[in-house]
């Protein structure tokens, strides 16, 4: 188990992690009712301005509970999970991170939650009563308005890799997407992206034809594109670009209509949970009509809750969306991911396809007139 | 029929117990077919899974090379929602890639193998698929490890094995219902036997008449048996009750005569003859109440004492003495010729001298001159014999029967000798008749069966 476990470590350092810029803050709750006992400890990859208003909610309704909410990369979370040596030993594990996430539950680190809410919850969005889904998050394009106004907008991959054909030399150095190697969620995206689609190649070949550059954080590129060095962004994660775009108005967010990915956070209970009640209590916020409609009013993650349908709720965004939505399926088909050979062979692929739609395009700029 | 043992019950607890065994064993069997059966269903599951993980084990880069087809990881988990595991190793055994490091199993080179073990505290179905590479240049050989928990399986199982167990449920039921009935059926002539004797007429004696099944036959036989014996022992008592009251009214009769008679002769001469003619026949009289009051004690099987270890030789001696003044006064020799030791025996020692006593005083009875009482060890005997003048052959048994008398003459009451076979056949002797060794006269002897300390 140690030679798995030591092969896992070299990949997760690999895999750099999602949010970092943003790690290491904490919250603090106080118990404002009843014997101040020790806290509930939360570890989540949430960055704590999306994470906040939630928490307050959940204290607001349960003032004898004390919350501490550690906000970790999502690295930083699987390895302090592993790592018995960590103390405290957080109640309630949240993460963007499907594959680790369900790494842990499929080793049995997680312990069943038996409550009506779970029972309740859609069996697409949790797996085996111990791993719930509570978000629903579209991977988006985001582009800046001038862009749609010079070459029409962008609804679709269709759209984007015909955009990237034929504006190769407007676009060079302009398009930013994640860079696979070096970024989880990068990874992720495209591992799902090239089960979706064989045609996915043809966008990565596209990708490498105008000189994308390869970021590792949404915020990056969002960043990048509020202060103009990039005109289009592909494979953002929805909920932070949705939170963004509303100060930047010159921004514009599309959700792909031919497929359009959706990352769920997973959160689930160890089964050396210090304060299961409690753990328990959270959890059954999260998953309950109360929690979800906090997550669909208060923050931009996107609720689940099969009995809300107001804006930011799966079910909005289905309507809108229908078949088009592909969230990325809770089950062993994740474990595949974390696979250290599998993820050698796609990233050869992938800089192989990237690098060739570099080297087509120098060709073809030389031979044209 | 009391509950602590009856003949239902035992029936029903010995054919109900084996069922319950059979269903028991029945439903172990079920169950562990349930499982084969959900193992070698979710067998092929794994069979599936390892395989399309073997198809993508190439050689690359100089060593193995897999691109893990997700499908396959997919096809492990059903419905149930397994934990799934899975692993890569070279030939050397050494871990490729995998999500956890999976025990190999032991077992032929190129099958197949599945098993249950042990891993984190969780319950593993293991398959091992042994491969090689198929490619020009590279023969070497890999194993692929696949494994998921048993959920799916224990599902299953469970499923199966409750199909089974409500069938062998309802057969356990009908197998009962038919038991209760069969033994009720069986058991019915056994009621109807009961209630024939318990509504019969009490003092009748007929035999019982009913269509029986051959085991309860041959009771009613015996007890059919049983009431002709009563039968003949009551004709026996009617015979001595009438013997008896006639034997007793022959002497009061002549009794009364002769005081009539006396009364009217005026000589008291006369009346002194009277009166002692009268005296000796009331002695006889009452020795014959006497001998049929014990031959009624000796016959009635409720009121037997229990037998003593006494000695032949003592009891001979003590009815000798009783009985030698007697024979004096009637000018008889009485000899006992007995052993030095003792002659140990278990009996009622006043019954044998009685017996004794009798043979003695029939014999002075009946005209001997000399009589001998004899007492013989191995097996104890006791023997009167005498010098008188004897029982022809043929009708010795007669004389074993109360009111027998073998001559008219004499005053003997005819019991003495039915006294002796009562007493004989309460010892478990065996009584013979024999002629005496001087040529005339009678030799009883009684011979003692077995239980000699």
């Amino acid at each position: 188990m140690s030679l798995v476990a030591a092969l896992l470590a070299t990949v997760l350092l690999a895999l750099s992690p999602l949010e970092s810029a943003f790690a290491q803050s904490r919250l603090d709750f106080p118990a404002r009712a009843g014997r101040p006992g020790e806290p509930l400890v939360i570890n989540g990859a949430l960055d704590t301005p999306l994470i906040a208003p939630l928490l307050e909610d959940f204290h607001h309704r349960n003032p004898d509970l004390a919350l501490r909410y550690n906000n970790l990369t999502t690295l930083a979370i699987y390895r302090d999970f592993l790592d018995d040596d960590v103390t405290p030993r957080p109640d309630v594990v949240l993460s963007s991170a499907m594959p680790w996430q369900y790494r842990l539950a499929n080793d049995g680190h997680a312990q069943p939650l038996a409550s009506e809410a779970a029972r309740r919850w859609p069996a697409w969005a949790r797996w085996r009563h111990e791993l719930f889904a509570f978000t629903f998050e579209p991977v988006v394009i985001v582009y800046r308005r001038e862009l749609a106004e010079r070459f029409g907008a962008v609804t679709s991959h269709a759209d984007l890799v015909d955009l990237l054909t034929g504006h190769r030399r407007a676009l060079r150095g302009r398009v930013v997407t994640y860079d696979p190697a070096t970024s989880g969620a990068g990874y992720t995206y495209a591992i799902e992206e090239a089960r979706l689609s064989p045609r996915y190649w043809e966008l990565v070949n596209a990708l490498g034809g105008v000189d994308t550059v390869l970021a590792g954080t949404t915020r990056d590129m969002l960043e990048g594109l509020a202060d103009g060095r990039y005109l289009i962004g592909y494979n953002l994660l929805g909920s932070y670009a949705r939170d963004f775009v509303r100060e930047h108005p010159e921004l514009e967010i599309a959700v792909p209509d031919d497929y359009a990915l959706v990352t769920q956070r997973l959160a689930f209970i160890p089964r050396d949970a210090p304060h299961p009640m409690a753990a328990r209590r959270f959890l059954d916020y999260l998953l309950g009509e109360a929690g979800q409609r906090a997550i669909s009013e208060l923050t931009t993650l996107g609720a689940i809750h099969p009995a809300l349908d107001g804006p930011g709720t799966a079910n909005a965004l289905r309507q809108r969306l229908g078949d088009a939505l592909r969230p990325i399926r809770i089950g062993p088909g994740l474990l595949a991911t974390l696979d250290r050979l599998k993820r050698e062979a796609l990233l050869t692929r992938w800089t192989r396809e990237f690098q060739r739609g570099t080297i087509a395009a120098d060709t073809r700029d030389e031979t044209s007139p | 029929m009391k509950a602590t043992d009856s003949l239902y019950r035992r029936l029903i607890t010995w054919l109900l117990l084996p069922l319950l065994g059979l269903g028991a064993l029945m439903l172990m069997q079920a169950y562990r077919s349930a499982h084969d059966a959900a193992d070698r269903a979710y067998d092929r599951l794994l069979e599936a899974a390892s395989l399309a993980i073997a198809e993508q084990v190439k050689w690359q880069d100089a060593q193995l090379w897999l691109d893990l087809p997700p499908a396959a990881l997919e096809m492990l988990a059903t419905d149930a929602e397994e934990r799934v595991f899975y692993a890569l190793y070279d030939n050397h055994g050494r871990f490729i890639t995998g999500n956890a490091d999976l025990p190999a199993l032991p077992g032929g080179d190129d099958s197949l193998r599945f098993a249950d073990t042990r891993w984190h505290d969780m319950t593993l179905r293991v398959g091992v698929r042994p491969a090689r590479l198929d490619s020009w240049s590279q023969r070497e050989r890999f194993e692929v490890r696949v494994a998921h928990t048993r959920e799916g399986r224990d599902q299953l199982t469970w499923s199966l094995f409750t199909g089974s167990a409500s069938r062998i449920a309802l057969m356990a039921l009908l197998a009962i219902a038919v038991v209760l009935l069969a033994i009720r059926i069986a058991l019915a002539p056994l009621t109807r036997l009961r209630r024939a004797i318990r509504h019969r007429d009490p003092r009748t004696l007929a035999p019982l008449d009913l269509p029986l099944p051959r085991e309860l036959a041959e009771l009613r036989e015996t007890l059919n048996e049983l009431l002709a014996r009563m039968r003949r022992v009551r004709a026996n008592q009617e015979r001595f009750i009438g013997d008896a009251s006639h034997q007793l009214r022959t002497p009061l009769a002549g009794l009364s005569a002769r005081a009539e008679l006396a009364l009217r002769q005026p000589e008291p001469a006369a009346w002194r003859s009277a009166l002692e003619t009268i005296q000796a026949s009331s002695a006889r009289t009452a020795r014959l109440a006497v001998q049929l009051l014990s031959l009624t004690r000796l016959n009635n099987p409720e009121a037997t004492p229990a037998p003593a270890t006494l000695d032949l030789v003592a009891v001979a001696r003590n009815a000798t003495r009783d009985a030698f003044a007697a024979c004096h006064r009637a000018g008889i020799a009485l000899d006992l010729d007995a052993p030095d030791a003792i002659v140990a025996l278990a009996g009622i020692d006043w019954q044998l001298e009685e017996a004794l006593n009798n043979l003695i005083d029939n014999a002075r009875r009946y005209g001997a001159h000399h009589v001998t009482v004899r007492v013989k060890a191995d097996p104890p005997r006791l023997q009167v014999e005498d010098d008188g003048p004897g029982i022809p052959a043929e009708k010795r048994l007669l004389m074993l029967r109360p009111f027998h008398r073998g001559a008219e003459t004499g005053d003997g009451s005819g019991l003495g000798l039915a006294i002796v076979d009562s007493i004989a056949r309460g010892h478990g002797a065996r009584l013979t008749l024999d002629d005496s060794r001087h040529g005339r006269g009678l030799c009883v002897t009684m011979t003692f069966q077995g239980d000699r300390e």
